[in-house]
């Protein structure tokens, strides 16, 4: 039975190709001139540059984590390129006409077409190749409604006060070591912005593509949805197949003001290494939102890709309330290593918050949910419910949790459960007496065990996530 | 006696699990639209039958042959053997957590319309024909919403089974002892269920403890299961022998084995 | 390095001539080791000022001091005061024996990683080893006594070995007056069927300062059956480890804390399921009023090799103040696929219908506030095997309520 599983499980990574575009890629290393080379390439702002160095001079006095239920030989920070772009992206092409076809063929063959006809109606679509945004679709549609969806290095330019406001508002500098060096070295990302009382009128998503060798992604997405407002975002990651492991350190942070929601989604496919745990990304990612009055944020993630994940999508609810989820399928297999979470930091009365994570852990590799539930002394009435289901496929893989619940409030509540299972053999038994292939029936079961996560994605990437499961656990968990 | 109007031939029959011989020399042929019953003492090995039929992991056949429509059984893969044909209802199903029924169901169905080399079917059409099959062994058509028998009662997971086997029209239909824990309402349901299936091109095996299930799904053939073969056959009648006088009769008459010894 | 572990240190070092190996070992670990802070996990919500302030001296001549007595039991009483063994029971059963001896059980079952056992494997002058011979069924309880006059400093050391089919019942009992401060470890190897009653009383509060463990080894078909009681004070630690070396063992863990004022207390259980077949039941019950700290870590670790293993932690706590705090941490860390592991935690208040059901039939508030909370300890109260130690520590815990009503 195992044995079926494991082939089940098995997978081809399809979006490991190397496309052939030629880029400009600065000399791996990091120091003060790397910092104001990329600064200058992007043309910023002089306030921009002061930023990223005295993020650079905090980061060095930093240590990396070591909590994390992972390992990994330590990084050389200085083997890492920090900046790539393909060279046809230096004159800013003004439409899509100009931008190298090969770019556009990237894109549809990863399933995110660009070019008009082809677009996903009612999706707009930001694509960031290695260090730069290569386009950014729907932009005129969204302009008719107010809305601002752009690459961050373009709304440092034409929205400096929106940026200078919010960016490290909700992620600090100083919060973490992988942070700090974001901060300092961030390339490009996503803004956007939701005018007050705006329901954004269709999908935003971004999607990252990593292609040149030994390059670090570190993306920087600000989203901020005024009062009133509502957005759903999506963001989609690959990478191709490659024998050296590449980091990919970013950071996303959102602001829901007063009566605000956003819905925050990911579909995280990065190059997972191979079965022997050769290659693969290094995903430390700091996710952090703040919900401002009656404001919602909505996490959901489905993590199949990277070969270490560290990556804590947050809610900080300071308004009363306001409510913040975390709803998380992650899967590993071969090698991989997570230790993913969320952070609910309940400050305002009233708040809330809703926690369901599903692990699933195949072949050699190790699968952990950390997360953290704070009622401060101000959380009148608040409550946080917590979910977190482990799945073992094997016998040689590991599955654990680490929930911190603290509490300073009596009037809150806070319940969490979490408990493990297996593919059993009578499940198994069952689907096959039906006629259902061994692969298809894991498939199936690994999904009905995730299916109160995808119920959370928007309807066009649920199906996407499902298939990437699937191809995941052919495939490998269909 | 196996001819090419037989569905299924057993001849003798050996297992084990777990290294205990379970079943010593089985023989049974099975024409089709014949209903036999196998009856028999706790531990006569009535459920492994089923379960070494269908291949379950860990039910080892040390010697004999199968076939299904002259076809080796017992060399198929588990999902080979029902897209074959061969149904088994469980005693005990599974929950599948998650999994729809709905969603179990079709995926079941496409498989076997595949291997068959039929078109799959359309979600309507699926749908209008899972909804007659819920109708018929009255389970409410929400059934088909929640995950494979979750949380369903114990009646409710019988009738389950009986809905699969009408959606999967299968040749060969195994009842695990499909009465157990059922009340009388409910057993009469279940047999309703089964009766409507029955015709010339399907057989059932319907493996029971009691005689109550035969009163309402009459066999053609009644089988008395002790340690691993049968030891007595006979028409519906011998079910009611069974019934008045247990089964502690049949130790008297000797086992071929002992008469070996 | 905080001045007060140099102190100890230094006191080791004095004494040293007699350590054999192990305490050897400890001391050169305790050389090397980094005083916890906040960012020391096991010690994250746990500061240690409360050691680091501490005046208590080892004193050179300890008062005369007797164990509570408790209705209907007739302890044998294996008494410390101030760190030293002052008395062992005059006529022990057939197949009992102390002794005060080395053993080689010591140091083998009491994990490395604490920094106070490393203390305590250094400090502890008097270690006891008691021993049950094969197949023994002792049906007195035994007693060890950690007593403490005010302002001194102590730190004892148990070995408990159960021999194969044996059976011994075990009373720890903790009473430290004033600024005492003490380290009490035990350690217990519960050999191949044998069966272990345990319980551990941590019923003293103020300014007392207690570090300790209780650490447990089961080998095949072993039994043991623990409940740990505490109130909070200055600071209150205690680490249990339950550490399967044999299959188809089973432990089963209470523990209630129960805590007033600004005291602290932190009790931290980690089970290693290192074999197949074995079954670990724990329910964990806390209470935090007025300005207290209350701590739970339950760690379950089941091993590559631990298949069919079955363990469930249970936490629920009531925080009853807006300035008390309840942090907990319950973690898996499962390598086998066929095992049925859960763990849940909660932290809430009295319910609140209920007590609007009690008030309806007339109970005042505060009174339904305390048979509710009360409800709530008083279900595993129920479940210690020795009706006798029930009945005793029932009121005590009654007692603490009232008290904290009064507020």
């Amino acid at each position: 039975m195992t044995e079926q599983i494991d082939k089940a499980l098995a997978r081809e990574y399809e979006a490991g190709f190397v496309s052939a575009v030629e880029s400009e890629t600065f000399e791996p290393g990091l120091d003060e001139d790397v910092i104001r080379r990329i600064s200058e390439v992007k043309g910023e702002p002089e306030w921009m540059l002061e930023w990223r160095l005295n993020a650079f001079r905090v980061w060095q006095e930093m240590e990396e984590p070591d909590w994390a239920h992972v390992s990994y030989p330590k990084i050389d920070f200085q083997a890492v390129s920090y900046y790539s772009a393909p060279k046809s992206m230096k004159d800013k092409p003004k439409s899509l006409d100009e931008v190298d076809p090969e770019l556009l063929r990237t894109y549809e063959k990863l399933g995110i077409p660009l070019v008009e006809q082809q677009m996903l109606a009612g999706v707009a679509v930001d694509a960031v190749f290695d260090s730069v945004s290569v386009v950014t679709t729907f932009r005129e549609k969204l302009e008719e409604a107010g809305v601002i969806f752009c690459p961050i290095s373009e709304a440092l330019h034409k929205y400096p006060d929106l940026v200078k406001k919010y960016l490290g508002s909700v992620v600090p500098t100083k919060d973490n070591f992988f942070a700090a060096l974001n901060c300092a070295v961030f390339t490009d990302g996503s803004f956007v912005y939701i005018p007050k009382g705006t329901r954004c009128p269709m999908e935003l998503s971004t999607y990252f593509r990593i292609n040149e060798q030994n390059t670090g992604q570190f993306e920087r997405t600000l989203i901020i949805a005024d009062e009133g407002s509502y957005v759903s975002y999506l963001e989609g990651c690959t990478a191709p197949q490659r024998d050296e492991n590449q980091l990919h350190a970013a950071v996303v942070e959102l602001v829901a003001m007063d009566d605000a929601e956003i819905k925050y989604s990911t579909v995280q496919n990065w190059y997972p290494g191979d079965e022997e745990g050769k290659g693969g990304i290094y995903n430390f990612v700091t996710k952090r939102g703040v919900c401002h009055t009656n404001a919602k944020i909505s996490w959901t993630q489905v993590e199949t890709g990277s070969s270490v994940t560290w990556k804590y999508p947050s809610c900080v609810l300071k308004g009363d309330n306001s409510v913040g989820e975390f709803y998380s399928v992650a899967l590993t297999r071969g090698r991989q290593q997570a230790d993913t979470g969320t952070k609910m930091i309940h400050i305002g009365k009233n708040t809330k918050s809703t926690i369901i994570s599903k692990g699933i852990s195949a072949g050699k590799s190790n699968n952990a949910y950390r997360g953290l539930v704070r009622m401060n002394p101000g959380a009148e009435g608040a409550r946080n419910f917590t979910q977190c289901d482990s799945l073992l496929i094997g016998d040689q893989c590991g599955a654990h949790t680490f929930p911190y619940v603290e509490s300073r409030n009596p009037s809150a509540i806070v319940e969490h459960e979490a408990t493990t299972s297996k593919v059993s053999d009578d499940q198994m038994f069952l689907c096959r007496q039906r006629g259902v292939d061994p692969e298809k029936a894991v498939s199936m079961i690994v999904n009905g065990f995730c299916k109160e996560v995808f119920k959370e994605l928007p309807m066009e990437f649920a199906v996407e996530a499902g298939k990437l499961l699937e191809i995941s656990l052919e495939g490998s968990v269909g | 006696m196996s001819n090419e109007n037989t569905l299924l031939s057993i001849k003798d029959l050996h297992a084990s699990v777990e290294e205990k011989n379970i079943l010593k020399g089985l023989n049974l042929d099975i024409k089709p639209g014949e209903v036999h019953a196998i009856m028999g003492p706790n531990g006569a090995g009535k459920s492994t039958t089923g379960y070494v039929l269908s291949g379950r992991d860990g039910y080892e056949v040390d010697s004999g042959s199968v076939t299904l429509d002259g076809e080796d059984l017992l060399e198929m893969e588990v999902e080979d053997r029902a897209r074959a044909g061969l149904f088994l209802a469980f005693q005990y199903p599974v929950e599948i957590p998650g999994v729809s029924n709905l969603e179990f169901l079709k995926v079941a169905v496409d498989s076997q319309r595949e291997a068959r080399g039929e078109e799959a079917l359309t979600s309507a059409e699926f749908l209008k024909m899972a909804k007659e099959a819920c109708k018929q062994v009255n389970l409410p058509v929400s059934f088909l919403k929640r995950g494979v028998n979750e949380g369903f009662s114990g009646g409710e997971k019988k009738r389950n089974e009986i809905m699969q086997m009408m959606l999967l029209q299968p040749k060969l239909c195994i009842l695990d002892e499909t009465d157990s824990g059922l009340d009388i309402d409910a057993m009469q349901v279940v047999a309703n269920g089964v009766n409507s299936q029955r015709s010339p091109e399907r057989s059932f095996i319907v493996v029971t403890h009691y005689q109550r299930l035969l009163d309402y799904i009459k066999p053609d053939f009644v089988h008395v299961l002790a340690d691993g073969k049968i030891v007595k056959s006979g028409d519906a009648s011998l079910a009611k022998e069974l019934e008045e006088q247990g089964y502690a009769w049949l130790q008297t008459e000797p086992t071929e084995d002992e008469l070996e010894d | 390095m905080s001045e007060w572990l140099q102190q100890a240190i230094a006191r080791a070092d004095s004494i040293q001539d007699g350590f054999e190996d192990q305490r050897a070992a400890s001391l050169a670990l305790l050389k090397d080791i980094k005083w916890p802070t906040r960012k020391t996990e096991a010690w994250k919500y746990t500061p240690l000022r409360a050691v680091e302030r501490s005046a208590a001296i080892f004193k050179e001549e300890s008062p005369e001091l007797d164990p509570v007595a408790v209705e209907g039991l007739e302890f044998l009483e294996l008494t410390f005061v101030d760190g030293q063994l002052v008395s062992l029971p005059e006529e022990l059963p057939e197949g009992l024996s102390i002794e005060m001896q080395e053993s080689s059980l010591f140091g083998t079952i009491k994990p490395e990683r604490h920094i106070f056992g490393l203390v305590n494997d250094v400090l502890a002058a008097d270690v006891a080893v008691v021993t049950v011979a094969e197949g023994v069924v002792v049906e007195q309880m035994l007693r060890i006594n950690n007593l403490l006059s005010n302002g001194a400093q102590g730190h004892i050391r148990v070995v408990v070995d159960l021999k194969a089919g044996s059976s011994l019942k075990v009373v720890e009992n903790a009473e430290g007056q004033g600024a005492s401060l003490t380290t009490a470890f035990t350690e217990y190897q519960i050999g191949v069927e044998a069966n272990l009653e345990h319980y551990r009383f941590a019923l003293q509060s103020g300014d007392n300062v207690a570090v300790g463990g209780s650490h447990f080894k089961l080998f095949e078909n072993a039994v043991m059956n623990s409940s740990i009681i505490g109130f909070g004070s200055d600071l209150q630690r205690i680490d249990t480890d339950i550490i399967y070396a044999g299959e188809k063992a089973n432990a089963k863990l209470n523990a209630i804390y129960l805590l007033d004022g600004k005291e602290l207390f932190d009790l931290h259980a980690n089970v290693e399921h290192a074999v197949p077949n074995c079954t670990t039941e724990e329910n964990i019950r806390g209470i935090a009023g007025d300005n207290s700290r209350a701590v739970f870590n339950g760690r379950i670790h089941i091993h590559r090799d631990a298949q069919k293993t079955l363990a469930e932690l249970n936490n629920r706590n009531l925080l009853m103040s807006n300035k008390a705090e309840i942090n907990t941490k319950p973690e898996l860390e499962i390598y086998a696929d066929d095992v049925r592991c859960a763990h849940g935690a909660t932290i809430a208040q009295i319910d609140k219908q209920a007590l609007y059901y009690l008030q309806t039939r007339g109970v005042s508030r505060s009174q339904a506030q305390l048979m509710l909370s009360f409800g709530f300890i008083n279900e595993l109260i129920d479940q210690m095997p020795t009706v006798e130690l029930a009945e005793w520590v029932r009121p005590i815990i009654r007692d603490r309520f009232a008290q904290m009503e009064v507020k």
